[in-house]
């Protein structure tokens, strides 16, 4: 009981620390690399919540796919926000 | 830089002491049993629809034909997106180089991992947590790290063209939609399970149709996202010289 709800605020908290790195990075690269920690702490959280189907769904498309399409984006701009 | 982290950290610790306090002190009592819904799924998901996985039952049985809709909406998103993208396969010939061998190497092997793990997945949906959307996006998470480092080039040589892969989501979404509609020649509803289709084939639990939609949605989604992830990886300058055709 203790142990999840230690896990679930320090989840919660580390993915508010992603998502506030990735809006403040100006390196775009780096700042999909801060989005897809924030996605991870989100299935830590998933999990804790037990939804493991919601999990499966949610590492592949905001980790694997989100991450990837984004990283095409960016090479067909500029990588650093100016 | 180091400042504004060690703000944060202070933050975070005072939030994560405060908050844990709380939740001791208060402690917010947990409800000892479930609600009518749940125990309505949790008793006749088994004998209704013959599979123990309650999720992929209400996806697939109870609410199936939200789901059929859902898929369309999906299809028309990703045809649209083709739709922008100028379709010239000798631009993306020109791109044959790919990463350098040790990269390749290793991005086989953890391709073939992902891919193992996603059919396990899709297959398994209809016993265990999972489906066709989360098995097909995860082969599409391998396609998309596949694309990169061989180049989109090579695969297109080897006959893994966004056409094909566009053909054969049609052909995946055309059977799902036949798989919904075959028991109302039978004058059953559409999305009917249980009453047509049989629970076992060879002592082998397929739960009804459950596992033949997961099949087909994990096809039509992995072959979508490879086929848009094929057209993005384009590079600018092919679109440049191709732009009075």
């Amino acid at each position: 009981m203790i142990a999840s709800i230690l896990l679930l605020i320090i989840a919660s908290l580390l993915s508010l620390f992603f998502v506030y790195m990735a809006v403040t990075e100006k390196d775009l690269l780096k700042a999909v690399a801060y989005s897809a920690g924030q996605s991870i702490t989100y299935s830590i959280l998933l999990q804790a919540m037990s939804t493991p189907d919601i999990v499966m769904t949610y590492v592949a498309v905001s980790v694997g796919l989100y991450s990837a399409l984004l990283v095409f984006v960016i090479s067909k701009t500029e990588r650093f926000e100016r | 830089m180091s400042r504004r982290i060690l703000v944060l950290m202070l933050l975070f610790s005072a939030t994560l002491i405060v908050s844990f306090t709380a939740t001791i002190i208060l402690n917010p009592a947990t409800p000892s049993e479930l609600k009518e819904l749940a125990k309505y799924y949790v008793l006749n998901t088994i004998n209704e629809t013959a599979s123990p996985e309650a999720v992929t039952a209400i996806v697939w049985d109870y609410r199936g034909l939200d789901t059929i809709y859902e898929t369309l909406v999906l299809y028309l998103a990703i045809v649209g997106g083709l739709a922008i993208f100028k379709m010239s396969e000798e631009a993306l010939l020109k791109t044959r180089i790919g990463l350098t061998l040790l990269t390749k190497t290793s991005t086989k092997i953890i391709a073939l991992l992902i891919t193992s793990i996603a059919a396990a997945i899709a297959f398994h949906g209809h016993l265990s947590p999972g489906g066709g959307f989360p098995g097909g996006s995860a082969v599409a998470v391998a396609s998309m790290i596949i694309i990169p480092v061989f180049a989109a080039g090579t695969l297109i040589e080897k006959g893994i063209s966004s056409t094909k892969l566009v053909a054969i989501r049609g052909a995946a979404l055309t059977a799902l939609g036949l798989v919904a509609l075959l028991p109302v020649v039978r004058g059953l509803e559409i999305v009917t399970n249980q009453k047509f289709y049989p629970a076992s084939i060879l002592g082998l639990p397929i739960s009804g149709s459950l596992s033949l939609y997961n099949l087909l949605e994990s096809l039509a989604v992995a072959s979508g996202f490879t086929a848009v992830a094929l057209y993005l990886s384009i590079p600018e300058e092919a679109y440049k010289g191709g732009s009075s055709a």
